[in-house]
């Protein structure tokens, strides 16, 4: 399986659907199927790229710095994967519940494209390409709608991105001309033997930009209004698919590209980590609208992967990973599950609760396992300490929403799942798939720990 | 060579960033455009080399570097896609609120602030 | 419009199109590109407008049909990068290969990077019209015309 294919089908998809009318149902359910396929394919070359090693191609039949290389390796397969399953799950959801626009399957066709196609690249400058690609899909998702609020959000989202973007350009810049290639592992050679002052610069250009799209502390402002006004399938997909990207950049530039750096950098990365979690509970657990919790309880995992980040090795960067996988699916879950109503609902937010406490038997108890695990292995009481502390506060403003939502009546004595119309079984059913994938790996967690040994190794074979 | 290109990448910058820090959405994107171009001038700026086209080199001698010239044009495209979006989210805020100053739209959210607390509360 | 702005309107936009053109046509192997090309087509077109507004401009059926014809143009560049796929050689590969004289067409060579470059020139003019085409009709509803 080429790299390449799984990259040509989102966009062909997308281009021929645009032209097309997306609020009709045929034009939705041609779209899902395409999702799918994609799906399907990065299962396959995940499952090749496992078993048998990273694959290459170059576009062009030319040598690989002079063209531009797709590499598919164990990191970047397996966070293709999980971002295009969610943007499925939530893609589904959305076009059950009707009532999208004209171009609301070929946007998100072309966000998968962004996605795969920054996710399977091994060339710096295409990066930028796809990842653009990817961030304007999302802010037009983000603003759709239409009226005032989803348009100051989507505005407030762009403007801050953006620059977020324009610094990791000037960061490529500054690459190419350190090390006058732009391929990744042509730059991570090079870079070793670079003057320090100057890789410094990049390290911190990149950080900054991975940082605005993770959402951590010092770059978080745009998050909770952007959030908290999108429609919840776009919610979803944001903090499940699009967060993805920050995390991977992190891992990609600062563990892959940028090793020296992110050693150097890891008291500020535990730093910012620790502030991020204590900020991002604390705001959670004083706000009282669903959607703006689930907002700051994405800061707060954020800073769990930043402190993974931080502690480095093959142990922090197997845990950032899997918390990576772990919080993915939780968002997604959470933000499906809040705009449902009818039998088990409940049952499947509390899954997903459970899950970003980090309590067995779901997901999220290996996620936080790897993270005491690493953290004993740095050897730090307070890195534990605070690990336990931060899952003890996403317990307690978890349980708010649930008593909020789900358990408590309202003054005319109906329970919250009786409230508003029944959800159909057929609408239920994304969110019911991702939280049995969740308790699923929660009991037989093997996948979960091997992925993210293996793309932890992944990342030490490219820069050594 | 090199001092004119970084003194032109800062002088933008600066200015994009002071018209960012504005209250008015439309001086917004005027900044945002112009930390894009310095962004560009940056990229063309990493492989400054005088020489001849890289295509078929007449003489013997330096050659330019093409690739720079290729990846800005590409930046030059997505920051004009990304300008025009801007753009239509900035009228489209304006038709929606009917101002275009910060300080309004801020007193607009805080109303729809309170609005939703009061919802939640009732509830 | 003033009648000196309509009268050269009319005849620029033949010249301004054969600049286009002929810039999309020597991209390949000299300064020129598909983006540039587009860029300066829809200028010439941008120039209609402003001359003659929006519903004499839009008369044509091709104007019309060119903001669909952008997706068009992506989705033939797509297939030629992906054409090379059929025959086991990565994506993007020149055609013809190396060392092969191509077809000429005068002095023009009917080569894989023409034809991408026509269908990125598509692209553009399409997408750059559909801008103009809705800043047109936002202008028209905000002064009060009826929009036909």
């Amino acid at each position: 399986m080429s790299p390449a294919i799984p990259l040509l089908l989102p966009w062909a998809a997308a281009a021929a659907l645009a032209l097309a009318d997306g609020q009709r149902r045929l034009v939705g359910w041609l779209a899902a199927a395409a999702l799918a396929s994609t799906f399907a394919l990065l299962c396959v070359l995940a499952g090749e790229v496992f078993t048998e090693g990273p694959r290459q191609i170059v576009a062009g039949d030319w040598a690989p710095g002079v063209g531009i290389v797709l590499r598919a390796d164990a990191l970047g397969a397996l966070f293709a994967a999980l971002s295009v399953g969610v943007l499925l799950a939530a893609f589904v959801h959305e076009l059950l519940k009707g009532g999208q626009g004209r171009l609301f399957p070929a946007l998100v066709l072309f966000l998968c494209t962004g996605l795969v196609g920054l996710f399977l690249t091994g060339d710096v400058f295409n990066f930028y390409v796809f990842f653009e690609l990817t961030m304007i899909a999302s802010y037009i998702l983000a603003a759709y709608g239409g009226r005032g609020r989803e348009l100051r959000a989507g505005f407030v989202f762009a403007v801050v991105n953006l620059l977020g973007s324009f610094l990791f350009l000037l960061g490529v810049a500054a690459v190419y001309h350190v090390t006058g290639s732009l391929e990744m592992q042509a730059v991570a050679a090079r870079l070793r033997d670079a003057e320090p002052s100057a890789v410094v610069l990049i390290a911190v250009f990149f950080f900054v930009a991975f940082g605005v799209k993770l959402g951590l502390f010092p770059f978080h402002f745009w998050l909770p209004p952007v959030y908290a006004s999108a429609r919840p399938g776009v919610a979803a997909m944001l903090s499940g698919a699009v967060a993805n990207v920050g995390s991977y950049g992190l891992l990609r530039f600062g563990a892959d590209i940028l090793p020296a750096e992110l050693r150097l950098g890891a008291g500020v990365l535990l730093v910012l980590g620790t502030a991020s979690i204590l900020y991002g509970a604390l705001q959670a657990v004083s706000r009282r609208s669903v959607s703006e919790v689930l907002a700051y309880s994405a800061i707060g995992q954020a800073g769990y992967v930043l402190i993974a980040l931080g502690i480095g090795g093959t142990v922090g960067l197997a845990a950032a990973v899997i918390y990576t996988i772990v919080n993915s699916l939780n968002k997604t879950l959470l933000f499906l599950a809040i705009d449902l109503r009818g039998w088990l609902v409940g049952a499947a937010f509390v899954v997903g609760a459970f899950s970003v406490a980090g309590v067995p038997p779901t997901a999220g108890f290996f996620g936080k396992l790897a993270l005491f695990q690493a953290g004993i292995d740095e050897g730090s009481v307070a890195l534990v300490a605070l690990i336990f502390v931060g899952g003890a506060l996403s317990f307690v403003y978890m349980f708010q929403i649930y008593q909020h939502d789900f358990w408590r009546p309202d003054a005319s004595g109906t329970p919250p799942a009786e409230r508003g119309p029944r959800s159909s079984l057929a609408l239920r059913t994304p969110t019911f798939a991702v939280a049995a994938i969740v308790v699923a790996l929660g009991v037989l967690p093997e996948p979960l720990l091997v992925a993210g040994r293996e793309a932890a190794q992944a990342l030490g074979a490219i820069a050594s | 060579m090199t001092l004119i290109p970084a003194l032109a990448v800062g002088v933008l910058f600066g200015c994009g960033a002071f018209l960012l820090l504005k209250p008015d959405l439309f001086r917004i994107v005027a900044g945002i455009v112009l930390v894009a171009h310095a962004a560009n001038i940056a990229l063309i700026s990493s492989g400054l080399e005088r020489g001849q086209s890289p295509i078929h080199p007449l003489a013997e001698g330096p050659v330019s570097d093409p690739l720079v010239q290729a990846l800005t044009i590409t930046a030059l495209v997505i920051g004009f896609a990304v300008t025009a979006l801007l753009l239509c989210l900035a009228y489209g805020i304006y038709v929606s609120s009917k101002t275009v100053d910060l300080d309004d739209l801020s007193h607009a959210e805080a109303r729809d602030e309170r609005e939703l607390e009061r919802e939640e509360v009732s509830v | 419009m003033s009648l000196l702005v309509q009268g050269l309107a009319r005849l620029l936009l033949a010249p301004i199109l054969m600049v286009a053109f002929a810039v999309l046509v020597k991209g390949y192997a000299d300064v020129g590109d598909g983006f540039a090309a587009g860029a300066i087509a829809s200028l010439a077109i941008l120039l209609q407008y402003i001359a003659f507004g929006r519903e004499q401009t839009e008369r044509t059926l091709a104007i019309r049909l060119l903001p669909a014809a952008a997706f068009v143009g992506l989705l033939s560049a797509l297939a030629i990068t992906a054409a090379p796929l059929a025959s086991g050689d990565p994506l993007l590969t020149h055609t013809p290969g190396a060392g092969t004289e191509p077809i000429h067409l005068g002095t023009l060579e009917l080569i894989g990077a023409f034809a991408f470059d026509i269908a990125v020139f598509l692209l553009v003019l399409g997408a750059t019209l559909g801008i103009i085409h809705a800043i047109a009709r936002e202008a028209e509803r905000v002064e009060g015309i009826e929009p036909r």
